[in-house]
C-alpha cells in the first residue's frame, strides 16, 4: 500500500462523511423515523436479542414468539421509564427513547412472529425435585399463600396472552430477577405480578423459573 | 494511555500524611456527590443513552462486552447522533515506591513525584456516530507531568492519543451476520475489541509515567522492554480492514507508515524528531481470532503479527535500520451475568529484531556499536484475572513478563549524565523481568472509580537482587499506585 493509497482511502472516507449517506436499509440510528422495524430489529436489537430473538446471554430475555401486545407495551414503558428495574434502565431506556409508536409496534411484530426453541441452557442445573415444584406452582399455584397458578393468566404452554407474556423457553436467570424486581421493588409498576410475587420465597423462585425454561412442550 | 514519557528531575516533596489527607478529602466529595446518579456520561453513553456497563464488563474500562464489540465493530454508529460529541476524563494518582536507593543520589530525579498526589493526566474525546456507516473515537490527552523546562519547573503537554475512524457495514439475517468495515487508526491494536492489547492489561488508569520503573511510560507499565507493536504509541498511522462473520470468526489486514506529513493529525503533539521513522508504508498488521458465546460465556483465541522496519537514526529516515517481526498469540474468557463479571486475558507475543550490518558488526566501517548481535529475540507474555461484583467492587490480578536474549550493547548499564549509576541500571545484558500486579477498585457511580494496584517484580533486568551491579533489587522497584478517574 503507497501513500496515495491512503490518502485516497482517507479521502473517501471523509468524502463519505461530507455526504452525510443514509444507509437506511441497514442502518443502525435509533433517531431515524424512517428505518423500519425489520432493520432495527436485525442491525441493533439482535446485538443482544439475537436476530431470530433467540438470546444467547441469559442477560437478555428472549423475544422469539413472544406476545406482540406485551412487547409493544414495555417498549413504551422503557421509552417513559415507567419500567426501571436495572437491566431496563441500564439497557433499553436509551434504545428506546426516540423510537415511534410505529417503530414499536413493528418491532414487537417482527419478534412475536419469530419460532422459540427450546431452552437448553441452564446456568445453575435444577433437579428433579426442583422441577417437581416449579410445576406444581405453574399448575395449581401456592394455595397456602393464595398465589394462583402461572398458566391462569400465562397459558397452560406458557406462550402468554396479549398482555400476558409468554414464558416458555424464557431464560430463567431473567425470569428469577425479573420476579424479584416484581416482589421487592417498584420498578415495574401497574401489574398483578407485584401481588402475586410478594410472597414467593428464593427457593420457589428458583423452581419456578427453572420449570418454565424448560417446559415440556 | 498516553505514551509519553519525559520524565528527568523532580522538584518536589511530601509526606504520605498529607496524601492520605488529600485523598480523604477527596472520598468525602464523593461520598457526597454518591447520591446523585450521573446524567451526564460519555459520548457513546449519550449516543445510546444506555449505562456503561451496557458496552464495558462491569462497568470497568476499556474492558468490552460482546455487545460493546459489536458496538465497536460496526463503526460506533449505533444510537442517535450527538449534539456535542465530546467527552472528557481526567485521573489524579499517587506512587509510592518501596525504596528509592540506590540510585543516582538524586532521589526526587529518580522518582519523579514519589509520594505526591497530582493531577496526572486528563484526556478529550471526539467521536461517535456520524453517519449510519461512519463513526470515530479520537483521543487528546494531557500530561500535567510530561516535561520539564531548563529550570526544572514541570510543564505538561498533550497529544493526539487513541484514534479510529471507521466505516462499517453490517449483512444480517436469520441465515447469516457479516460484519466488514475499514479503519483509518494510529497504532496496531487500537482496533482490538477483545481487550488483549496494551489497554485492558494496564487496568484503567495505567501505571503514572512519571514515576515509572524502567521510564517506560507504556504499554504495560513497569517493564522495561516491550515488543515494537505495542509501544508505537500515536506515532504510526494505517488503514486495516477487517471483517467479523457469524460473530464466529475475525480476520483484520492492516497497513501502517510513520504519522508525519498529511497523516500528522494522527500524531499530533509528537515532535518529528520524538518520532520514530518506519521504512516504507506499508509494515503489514493482521490478526485472526475465532470467538463463541454460549450463555453468559464469551471466549476468543487469536493469532495476530506485526512486520516493521525502523530507522536507527530515526528521526532521518536513511541508514541502517532494525527489522522487527513480532508474531503473537491471544485469548480471552469473559463471564457476564449480573452481579457477577470476571475475564481473563492472555497475550503472548515473541518478537524478532535483526538489525543492519552497521548496527553490530564491528568489522563494518560504519560500526555504530548498539548491539552484540546480528539479532535479538524479546518474548512477552501477560495474563489477567479480574471480577466484579454489582459493576461496583473489583479485585484483578495481572503478571506480565519480559525474556529476551542478552545483549550487552543492547541492555547496559549506562550512568546517568554525570556519571552516576541509574537506578534502572543493567548488569545482566538481559531484559528479563517479572512482574505481579494486584488491584482493588470501587466504582462509586458509573464514571468514576478510585483504585489502588501494586506493582510487585520478583525479577528485574535478569536477576532479583543487586540486578545494576550496585546493590538495587528487583523488590526495591516494587511500587503502589492510587488514582481517582472519573469521565464525564
Amino acid at each position: 500500500m503507497t501513500m496515495k493509497t491512503i490518502h485516497m482511502a482517507a479521502a473517501l472516507l471523509l468524502g463519505a462523511m461530507a455526504a452525510g449517506c443514509a444507509n437506511v436499509e441497514r442502518s443502525r440510528d435509533l433517531g431515524n423515523p424512517n428505518v423500519a422495524p425489520e432493520v432495527t430489529a436485525v442491525q441493533v436489537c439482535s446485538a443482544c436479542h439475537g436476530v431470530t430473538g433467540i438470546s444467547v446471554s441469559p442477560n437478555f430475555p428472549r423475544l422469539a414468539g413472544q406476545q406482540a401486545d406485551y412487547i409493544e407495551q414495555q417498549l413504551k414503558n422503557f421509552r417513559s421509564h415507567q419500567r426501571s428495574d436495572p437491566e431496563g434502565f441500564e439497557y433499553m431506556w436509551g434504545i428506546s427513547r426516540k423510537l415511534t409508536d410505529e417503530q414499536i409496534k413493528g418491532l414487537a411484530g417482527y419478534f412475536a412472529k419469530q419460532t422459540s426453541t427450546p431452552n437448553t441452557y441452564l446456568h445453575v442445573v435444577a433437579n428433579a425435585e426442583q422441577l417437581s415444584e416449579g410445576k406444581k406452582i405453574f399448575e395449581t399455584g401456592v394455595a397456602a399463600k393464595e398465589t394462583p397458578p402461572c398458566q391462569a393468566c400465562h397459558g397452560p404452554k406458557g406462550e402468554g396472552m396479549a398482555a400476558f407474556p409468554r414464558l416458555a423457553d424464557q431464560h430463567q436467570d431473567y425470569m428469577a430477577k425479573q420476579l424479584l424486581v416484581f416482589r421487592d421493588t417498584n420498578g415495574r409498576p401497574g401489574t398483578p405480578m407485584e401481588q402475586i410475587s410478594h410472597s414467593l420465597t428464593p427457593e420457589q423462585i428458583y423452581s419456578v423459573t427453572a420449570y418454565l425454561q424448560s417446559l415440556p412442550r | 494511555m498516553d505514551k509519553d514519557n519525559h520524565c528527568v528531575v523532580g522538584a518536589r516533596k511530601g509526606s504520605w500524611l498529607r496524601l492520605m489527607a488529600g485523598w480523604l478529602s477527596l472520598l468525602a466529595l464523593l461520598a457526597v456527590l454518591l447520591p446523585i446518579e450521573a446524567q451526564a456520561i460519555p459520548i457513546y453513553a449519550r449516543q445510546t443513552g444506555q449505562n456503561c456497563l451496557a458496552c464495558h464488563a462491569g462497568g470497568q474500562f476499556p474492558e468490552l462486552t460482546p455487545y460493546g464489540r459489536i458496538f465497536k465493530l460496526t463503526g460506533y454508529t449505533m444510537g442517535n447522533r450527538v449534539e456535542v460529541p465530546l467527552a472528557m476524563m481526567a485521573v489524579v494518582s499517587a506512587t509510592s515506591v518501596a525504596s528509592k536507593t540506590p540510585g543516582t543520589g538524586d532521589t526526587n530525579a529518580d522518582f519523579p513525584q514519589n509520594g505526591l498526589m497530582h493531577f496526572t493526566t486528563a484526556s478529550l474525546f471526539a467521536g461517535g456516530k456520524i453517519t449510519d456507516n461512519i463513526g470515530m473515537f479520537g483521543q487528546w490527552t494531557y500530561n500535567a507531568y510530561a516535561q520539564q523546562d531548563a529550570d526544572g519547573h514541570w510543564a505538561g503537554h498533550s497529544g493526539s492519543d487513541q484514534f479510529d475512524l471507521r466505516y462499517a457495514d453490517r449483512f444480517i439475517d436469520d441465515q447469516r451476520d457479516l460484519i466488514v468495515g475499514a479503519s483509518l487508526n494510529n497504532n496496531p491494536g487500537v482496533t482490538d475489541v477483545w481487550n488483549t492489547f496494551d489497554s485492558a492489561f494496564a487496568s484503567t488508569p495505567s501505571y503514572v509515567p512519571v514515576s515509572n520503573p524502567g521510564g517506560n511510560g507504556g504499554p504495560f507499565a513497569g517493564v522495561p522492554a516491550a515488543p515494537i507493536m505495542l509501544q508505537l504509541g500515536p506515532v504510526a498511522a494505517g488503514v486495516s480492514a477487517y471483517a467479523f462473520w457469524n460473530q464466529t470468526v475475525y480476520a483484520e489486514l492492516g497497513f501502517y507508515q510513520t504519522a508525519n506529513r498529511a497523516l500528522s493529525f494522527l500524531s499530533q503533539g509528537v515532535p518529528d524528531s520524538d518520532m520514530p521513522k518506519l521504512k516504507g508504508n506499508a509494515s503489514p498488521y493482521w490478526r485472526l481470532a475465532l470467538n463463541h458465546d454460549w450463555g453468559p460465556h464469551s471466549a476468543m483465541v487469536g493469532l495476530f503479527g506485526f512486520d516493521t522496519e525502523i530507522y536507527a537514526n530515526s528521526p532521518a529516515t536513511s541508514g541502517p535500520t532494525t527489522h522487527y517481526r513480532d508474531v503473537g498469540v491471544d485469548a480471552q474468557y469473559q463471564y457476564i451475568l449480573d452481579p457477577h463479571v470476571f475475564s481473563a486475558q492472555f497475550s503472548y507475543i515473541r518478537e524478532n529484531q535483526s538489525y543492519s550490518e552497521e548496527l553490530w558488526n564491528p568489522t563494518n566501517p560504519n560500526y555504530t556499536g548498539n548491539y552484540v548481535n546480528g539479532s535479538n529475540t524479546l518474548a512477552f507474555l501477560r495474563m489477567k484475572g479480574t471480577y466484579v461484583y454489582r459493576a461496583k467492587y473489583g479485585v484483578s490480578l495481572a503478571y506480565a513478563a519480559v525474556n529476551g536474549s542478552a545483549d550487552a550493547l543492547a541492555y547496559n548499564n549506562s550512568p546517568d549524565g554525570s556519571g552516576n549509576p541509574v537506578p534502572f541500571g543493567n548488569a545482566n545484558s538481559t531484559p528479563n523481568t517479572r512482574l505481579w500486579i494486584p488491584e482493588v477498585f470501587w466504582n462509586p457511580i458509573q464514571n468514576v472509580r478510585v483504585g489502588l494496584q501494586y506493582y510487585k517484580f520478583t525479577q528485574y533486568n535478569g536477576s532479583s537482587g543487586n540486578y545494576d551491579g550496585n546493590g538495587r533489587n528487583a523488590s526495591d522497584n516494587n511500587t503502589a499506585f492510587l488514582y481517582v478517574w472519573g469521565a464525564y
